[in-house]
């Protein structure tokens, strides 16, 4: 059979499934009837069939392509990944990350890094004369000094506002960069870690050494549980998938790297959670007039909460 | 699903679905995802900027400017962090940049990417553009793997493809007298083999977009052997014979039978398979007879001399 007879013949089909493809892709699969799915699956399988005998049937190299790009559009539509599940994601968020954060050794070790190096170089500002200054640079504590001499006495509404916004822009911005460089092979996650724990652990050290009374720790106190952790969290994500290329667990590097990578999405979604709590605390509550029981029983609040997540929710049997 | 590469060129890749059928994608590398990037880049400042001024302008008449900033900032934070990542999740792996260079993100294994994927691959790419938005460690990983994956698209299981740009489904016409002429004197026994039917095609596809010397270079080496054995003149051009090759192995019912031109029916059908590859579109496809719609009957169609000459593509 020559080459046009047979294109006369097929072509029909081909140009079917082109039109099916074009009105799956526009829209939602759940919409589309039993019979027209079974007929397209039907369509695409001669397609297949027609790629396969290409060689045989002479077909031209255009037209060849044409079946290649036909056959790839027909199979994305026939195997597609499942769609965004909003109960799904609750069940994710809310009962196997946290089972999966509690028996994860990354998350320990962002914690204890953070934690560690944060305590240490809070006693080092508090008690080395010039630690802070070398640490942190005198310009930067001057400002904070003075940023903190009345952070505390109250803003408007408004102001109020626009500082979540900053908040948000600034430390989820932060957030989202720790895990990001966790992924230089585990190392850029512990760099970050700890600059940010020697970092924040100084100045609250130094803080603590001003003979002049500042609102520091009144202002610091109600988000503090919440973008603290939500450091840690993001740094330990970064951590797991960066170590994920070195201890493969039995898996090839590339597909330990794809599963931490999926695992860790949900974290970054929870560390990003996190971080908006406590720039709407830090926004709205922590620079306000409230007397200082009221902040200390926001934080109290926010590590209960934290507790009750990674502990209670977490130490549940895994499946 | 994804099958290694084996020998075929490396900027394709192919997937082997479960009908046992490998199509191939063509990779997208650094320097094609370079403008697509550029645009996107451009876009997120203008949407940044003028929604920033918008806010500004609209809580400023509401006598809270402030409100305006914050809001400001947090879609500064959401463009800046997940604009790639919302609009490839939303627009089946595109973003407006992508879609203008017709490049697409999809999984490794050949299927579209899911909300996940899209969001986590351009989080990351703030490892990727280190240092200081040079691009340095993606560039790098992606000269490493056969993917020219960065390492957002290592963590996430994804790849950059070129959408191929619409094939269309049918073959070339020859249209040359000389050619025609020549496909007659072909003799009726002579057997193409399968892989000779490949060069030739390929030939004719590719002959327009080279100048006429390197036409002939080319094109001796099957046409030299192929005129002596025919035996035909010396003087018989090279290119016109593989056209005329081309012509038989295609097109021809039986040899000796010039159905593309004298025929009306035939016209019908050889229009069907008009022109219609990037390569061949306007060009050398106006001879009169052969410009008549795919799917007009043979009934209506007048002799050959009274239609406009005009390029039909058939789809």
């Amino acid at each position: 059979m020559k080459v046009v007879a047979l294109l006369d013949q097929r072509r029909e089909n081909w140009r079917e499934l082109e039109t099916l493809c074009t009105r799956f892709e526009g829209r939602r699969r759940s919409k589309v009837e039993a019979e027209t799915s079974v007929h397209f699956a039907a369509l695409y399988r001669g397609a297949c069939a027609d790629l396969a005998l290409a060689d045989a049937y002479h077909l031209p190299p255009n037209t060849v392509n044409y079946l290649h790009q036909l056959v790839g559009r027909a199979h994305n539509q026939l195997y597609r990944s499942q769609g965004f599940n909003v109960a799904n994601w609750f069940d994710e968020i809310f009962d196997r990350l946290p089972r999966r954060l509690y028996r994860d050794g990354f998350l320990r070790l962002a914690f204890v890094l953070f934690w560690g190096f944060f305590l240490a170089s809070m006693y080092l500002g508090y008690a080395s004369n010039g630690f802070a200054e070398s640490v942190v640079g005198e310009d930067e504590l001057r400002s904070m000094e003075e940023m903190h001499v009345d952070s505390t006495q109250g803003r408007d509404m408004e102001a109020g506002l626009a500082m979540v916004g900053y908040y948000i822009w600034n430390n989820a911005g932060i957030g989202l960069w720790c895990f990001a460089f966790g992924l230089f092979f585990g190392v850029g996650g512990i760099f970050i870690t700890i600059s940010n724990a020697v970092g924040l652990g100084t100045v609250f050290g130094h803080m603590a050494t001003l003979s002049t009374e500042t609102d520091f720790f009144n202002f610091v106190t109600a988000h503090g549980p919440f973008e603290l952790t939500g450091i840690v969290v993001m740094s330990g994500a970064g951590m797991r998938l960066g170590f994920s290329i070195v201890a493969t667990g039995g898996y090839t590097r590339g597909e330990s790297l794809r599963r931490a990578g999926r695992e860790s999405f949900p974290t970054i979604i929870l560390g990003t959670l996190l971080f908006f709590g406590a720039a709407v605390i830090e926004g709205l509550i922590s620079p306000s007039t409230l007397p200082y029981w009221t902040k200390a029983l926001v934080a109290t609040a926010s590590s209960a909460l934290l507790v009750f997540y990674f502990v209670l929710l977490g130490q549940r049997p895994g499946d | 699903m994804a099958a290694e590469n084996g020998d075929t060129i490396d900027t394709q890749f192919e997937i082997v679905t479960p009908e046992n059928i490998a199509f191939q994608y063509r990779l997208a590398g650094p320097f094609q995802r370079l403008p697509a990037y550029i645009i996107d880049v451009l876009i997120q400042v203008v949407a940044v900027v003028a929604g920033y001024l918008g806010l500004l302008l609209f809580f400023g008449m509401l006598r809270v400017p402030f409100i305006g900033v914050g809001l400001g900032l947090v879609l500064y934070f959401a463009v800046s962090w997940f604009y790639t990542g919302l609009f490839e999740a939303l627009w089946n792996g595109q973003t407006p940049g992508k879609r203008l260079m017709r490049l697409r993100t999809i999984s490794a294994d050949g299927q579209p990417i899911g909300p996940a994927q899209a969001i986590l691959r351009n989080v990351l790419r703030m490892a990727d553009c280190q240092p200081l938005y040079l691009y340095q460690v993606g560039l790098w990983v992606a000269a490493c793997n056969r993917r020219y994956a960065r390492l957002g698209d290592l963590v996430c299981g994804t790849m950059v493809v070129i959408e191929e740009p619409q094939y269309r489904s049918t073959a070339l016409v020859v249209t040359e007298p000389e050619a025609l002429r020549l496909a007659e004197l072909i003799p009726a026994n002579f057997r193409v083999p399968r892989d000779m039917a490949l060069a030739l095609s390929s030939y004719v596809l590719r002959r327009r977009a080279l100048p006429w010397n390197r036409r002939v270079q080319i094109a001796r080496h099957l046409a030299e052997p192929l005129r002596m054995r025919f035996g035909l003149p010396p003087q018989t051009s090279y290119d016109m014979l593989l056209c005329a090759m081309y012509h038989r192995v295609f097109f021809a019912s039986t040899p000796g039978q010039q159905a593309a031109v004298t025929r009306p029916v035939a016209s019908g059908e050889i229009a069907v398979a008009l022109g219609v590859t990037p390569f061949a579109e306007g060009a050398e496809v106006n001879a009169p007879a052969l410009a008549s719609a795919p799917n007009v009957l043979p009934t209506s169609v007048g002799p050959p001399s009274e239609r406009p000459a005009e390029v039909v593509v058939a789809s």
